[in-house]
């Protein structure tokens, strides 16, 4: 137990800490289904066009994030990983989730984001990495390339966790006596930029190095069959057909 | 007594309001105070003819002011408060998450006296 804590200390607390953000967003979020009430953040986006549908596209996209987030978490865990048939099907359900209500519903609330077209950028930027690398991901699992398919995922997952990091950044620059205009551009794009570029580390370089395993085995495989063909007696025919040519 | 109406009446319940919910959110963070300051010496008359006075609202982030937080006007005879979103008032409660409708002709000087 010891050593597993100690190997895998640094997934443990990641994972550890996304539960917990989770947790706190799933808390600050039913303001958002208390129909009597606007929710803060929609009290300071007034006036917004399309205010109707732009509520309605606020309320589902919470919904499906506290649904998504703590799946996506769950995904990650070796747990489910180990349990194929419970993470097929969690899998499903977070992909149509995500690929369905999150990123679409993302896309509408991201062109009115408070803090303008750069905002709105790196909102535009997260929801499509979201969606692209879901789409790769569902494909991959589909025909079985499970490197691709972890390496996908892990990007999902860096993009999810900005729900989170991007919060508590925006807490700890409001204790620093940043202005809540700066902290709200700087706590979007730097976990959106670094949560891409930590998959891409993580699961890139270790996709790499697993695709180079499986080439290296390949050619493995390959040599040691000419050895061993090389090894097996002639047939007699073999001469006879070779001398005919 | 604008002042003291706006505090009553808007700055208290909101920061009641603020202490309350969860800091862990995308919404933007509660200052450290606010304070009223009200913008017009003399009461204005709108289009229906009542009197209102205009205010604004400043916050304190660290050891900075910052001007025009929001704007508003009160009316000096029923106590209504109005903020201004956008470019329209809606009634003061919006900010403590009433749905609230715009409300036309408010906080508007009537044209004959502008």
């Amino acid at each position: 137990m010891w050593n597993r804590i100690r190997r895998d200390g640094l997934r443990l607390l990641f994972l550890g800490a996304m539960t917990l953000g989770a947790a706190f967003i799933i808390t600050s979020s039913l303001a958002y289904f208390d129909f009597q009430e606007l929710p803060p953040f929609a009290i300071e986006k007034l006036p917004v066009r399309f205010s109707t549908l732009w509520l309605a596209s606020l309320r589902v996209h919470v919904a499906a994030a506290l649904v998504s987030l703590p799946l996506c978490i769950l995904l990650m865990t070796q747990m489910v990983q180990r349990r194929r048939g419970i993470h097929r099907w969690l899998g499903r359900a977070a992909g149509v989730i995500i690929l369905f209500v999150l990123v679409p519903s993302g896309a509408v609330l991201s062109f009115d984001a408070k803090g303008g077209a750069f905002v709105t950028a790196g909102f535009v930027l997260s929801d499509a990495l979201v969606g692209f690398f879901m789409a790769k991901g569902i494909a991959a699992a589909r025909r079985k390339d499970l490197v691709t398919h972890r390496r996908a995922m892990g990007h999902v997952f860096a993009q999810m966790s900005v729900a989170v990091t991007s919060r508590a950044m925006l807490v700890a620059l409001d204790v620093g006596g940043v202005s809540p205009d700066l902290a709200y551009v700087v706590s979007l794009w730097l976990p959106v930029v670094g949560s891409a570029m930590a998959a891409e580390l993580f699961y890139g370089v270790r996709h790499s190095v697993a695709r180079s395993h499986v080439r290296f085995l390949g050619r493995m495989t390959h040599g040691l069959s000419k050895v061993v063909r090389s090894l097996r007696p002639r047939a007699p025919a073999r001469s006879v057909v070779g001398a005919g040519r | 007594m604008v002042q003291r109406r706006v505090e009553k009446g808007l700055l208290e319940p909101l920061a009641q309001k603020e202490r309350e919910r969860s800091r862990f959110s995308r919404a933007r963070m509660p200052p450290q105070e606010r304070r009223v300051r009200v913008t017009q010496a003399a009461a204005t008359l709108d289009a229906s003819g009542r009197a209102y006075m205009a205010f604004a609202v400043d916050v304190r982030r660290g050891a900075e002011w910052h001007e025009n937080d929001f704007v508003g006007c009160a009316y000096t005879q029923t106590g209504a408060l109005f903020v201004k979103r956008g470019e329209e008032y809606r009634p003061a409660e919006i900010l403590l998450g009433k749905d609230a409708d715009v409300a036309p002709n408010v906080c508007t000087p009537s044209k004959a006296r502008s």
